[in-house]
């Protein structure tokens, strides 16, 4: 065949050239992998469900919710404690410690604008594993597992910020059991769509599916509102190891897990000051998140797929009128 | 009869009148006293005065979009860009972890991910390559182990091929909204459900008790906040002979989720849910309703 004669057509040719120079060898990073002559950026990769169901239907119904009316703008926050003068030499790097004990509770919230409706910015979940302790290698199973839920490894899919699972390390000796820099468990953060998705996976095939739970406890309603806990907008709950089981994605290959494994997942939202938490719960209740009240607990709160998530939502801001 | 009743309820309104009704005088009170050619108020009761402000509700009452939206063409190519850098970038997947060797769930995964990676880059790459994993059984032989049967249901509905703008299934994506119209036809004028606040009555107990009588009681909804989304100040018309000006009428719009149900009006003659360009063209006579409501509605 004469394919040396072959003419190509202009557009193969071009083609052709760009290959040429693509091909150039790229210089490696310190791991020995190719760094691209671009700044790659990784957007999302699709529409998440729950991503548009916050932007069509929370955001709006979470501003009207917690909205609270002020007449002008607010007078300058009292100062509760003098704080260090960055400005002054004496001052300049020295720790400035924030204010804490009982003052923590008395921050109030920001006035409401559109721009601070309670959002949810990421999702951590926490394990920790005793028999780390004596072997390192049980660590494995939780890392594994943590991979599994957060569909996350570091840098995956170019990423960058992305850390995947990390290592939780022992800060304080502890006679007889551990001591600084012994490895105890495992984290990881979620954020963007792979947050909606856990979310999601949670509340419609998890927590459905849970034995004896009937919804989480609302605090009691003359429960101090101004603990930490309280004013804090993260919204921290346990799962048993029994749980581990009912994620989809886990109950594939379940016996491939040495153990089953609890976890502590905690919401970070962008809510602060007074009356945070119960922002917080209004807006997980929007994701179809149960809540019972202490009273009611015996009687079982079934989640549903309904036509609107949020009908489930108890009365967290009644009418202080 | 009738001023005794007003008085009655206008003292009771001075001790415990709700915030927004405090120094405003609610419609009953002004429909009652009308009725009164000579009102001689006793020294406690409240002047009614008909230059103030009648305040009405109106609901707001909204389906959730039920599916989630197609990506716009644009957005469809962005994303398939991204999945094609995702992809390129991957960390490796052990696949020795998830499957057993040789199994059938591994040769389906092997084959699916090859699927994919032709869909997203072109035959020859990734999952097609010669270091990719190889699938033990072939498409034909995995057949034989039953396959998944799912028919994707269309993101049209039945009535949006009819033009059924009563439907609540009608345009899954789209936010949509309750409207009633009076009089037939071409004189249709069309509003939200709307009533009056009665004497000591909150804004959301009355914006319950107007939906619920002018939509029946076979609507399953809740209203999401007891503040008001917005208001409209209502033109005032020509004022009651011996005045200068006739009493101004304020809407106040609360929101509320329709869950389950359908609406039977009562005193409308129709009703529509429909999205907000829908209910702009409806609103079309009436130009000052219509920029009072449209920045209470969502875009999309």
């Amino acid at each position: 065949m004469s394919a040396t004669r072959f003419r190509f057509p202009q557009s193969t040719r071009i083609w052709r050239h760009r290959t040429a120079a693509a091909g150039r060898r790229l210089p490696r990073d310190e791991r020995g992998l190719p760094i691209p002559h671009v700044d790659v950026v990784v957007r999302d990769a699709y529409i998440s469900r729950l991503g548009e169901h916050y932007h069509n239907t929370l955001q709006d119904d979470l501003m009207y919710m917690t909205y609270q009316h002020e007449f002008g703008p607010r007078g300058p926050a009292r100062i509760i404690r003098p704080r260090f003068d960055l400005n002054d030499p004496y001052a300049k790097n020295r720790h400035n410690p924030p204010v804490g004990g009982n003052r923590v509770g008395r921050k109030i919230a920001p006035p409401t604008t559109a721009d601070n409706v309670v959002r949810l910015e990421r999702i951590q979940i926490h394990t920790m594993i005793k028999d780390a302790i004596h072997s390192r290698q049980n660590l494995l199973g939780a890392i594994i597992l943590l991979r599994q839920l957060s569909g996350q490894t570091e840098r995956g899919g170019g990423v960058y910020g992305q850390e995947g699972v990390q290592i939780v390390k022992a800060r304080k000796s502890v006679a007889g059991w551990t001591r600084p820099g012994l490895p105890l468990g495992a984290k990881v953060d979620i954020k963007g769509p792979e947050m909606w998705e856990f979310l999601g996976t949670l509340t419609e095939f998890v927590l459905p599916r849970l034995r004896d739970f009937n919804g989480f406890l609302l605090p009691n309603p003359s429960a101090n509102m101004k603990t930490p806990a309280a004013v804090s907008g993260v919204y921290s709950f346990g799962l048993p190891p029994a749980a581990m089981g009912l994620f989809p994605q886990v109950e594939v290959n379940l016996d491939a897990y040495p153990k089953s494994y609890g976890m502590h997942i905690h919401f970070v939202t962008n809510a602060e000051g007074f009356g945070a938490q119960n922002k917080v719960r209004a807006l997980l209740s929007g994701y179809g998140f149960p809540f019972a009240r202490k009273d009611i607990s015996s009687r079982v709160v079934i989640p549903e797929v309904s036509l609107a998530k949020h009908n489930r939502s108890v009365p967290l801001f009644p009418d202080t009128r | 009869m009738v001023t005794a009743l007003v008085t009655a309820t206008s003292s009771l309104v001075s001790r415990h009148a709700p915030r927004l009704s405090r120094h405003l005088v609610t419609s009953t009170a002004v429909a009652a006293s009308a009725l009164t050619p000579e009102p001689s108020p006793p020294r406690r009761a409240r002047q009614v005065d008909h230059s103030k402000t009648l305040i009405r509700t109106a609901i707001i009452l909204n389906r959730s979009p039920i599916i989630t939206r197609a990506p716009t063409s644009f957005e469809r190519a962005f994303f398939n860009y991204q999945e094609r850098i995702r992809r390129a970038f991957h960390n490796p997947f052990p696949y020795d972890f998830y499957f057993k060797p040789g199994s059938i769930l591994e040769s389906k995964f092997t084959l699916e991910e090859r699927e994919r990676e032709r869909r997203i880059f072109y035959r020859g790459f990734g999952a097609d390559s010669k270091y990719a994993p190889k699938s033990k059984l072939t498409p034909e032989e995995l057949e034989k182990f039953g396959t998944e049967d799912g028919t994707v249901m269309s993101r049209k509905h039945a009535s949006d091929r009819k033009g059924d703008a009563k439907s609540l299934d009608r345009k899954g994506q789209r936010n949509l909204y309750l409207l009633l119209s009076q009089g037939e036809g071409s004189e249709a004028t069309w509003r939200f459900p709307e009533g009056d606040l009665g004497e000591e009555e909150f804004l959301h107990e009355a914006a319950k008790r107007n939906m619920y009588a002018e939509c029946g009681t076979n609507v399953d909804t809740w209203i999401v906040s007891p503040r008001p989304i917005g208001h409209y100040d209502v033109p005032s018309s020509t004022p009651p002979a011996g005045q200068k000006r006739g009493p101004k009428t304020v809407v106040f719009f609360l929101k509320a989720h329709i869950m389950s149900g359908q609406v039977h009006p009562t005193n409308a003659t129709d009703f529509a849910w429909l999205t907000k360009e829908e209910i702009g063209e409806r609103l079309q006579t009436d130009k000052q309703y219509w920029d009072g409501v449209k920045d209470m509605l969502s875009d999309f």
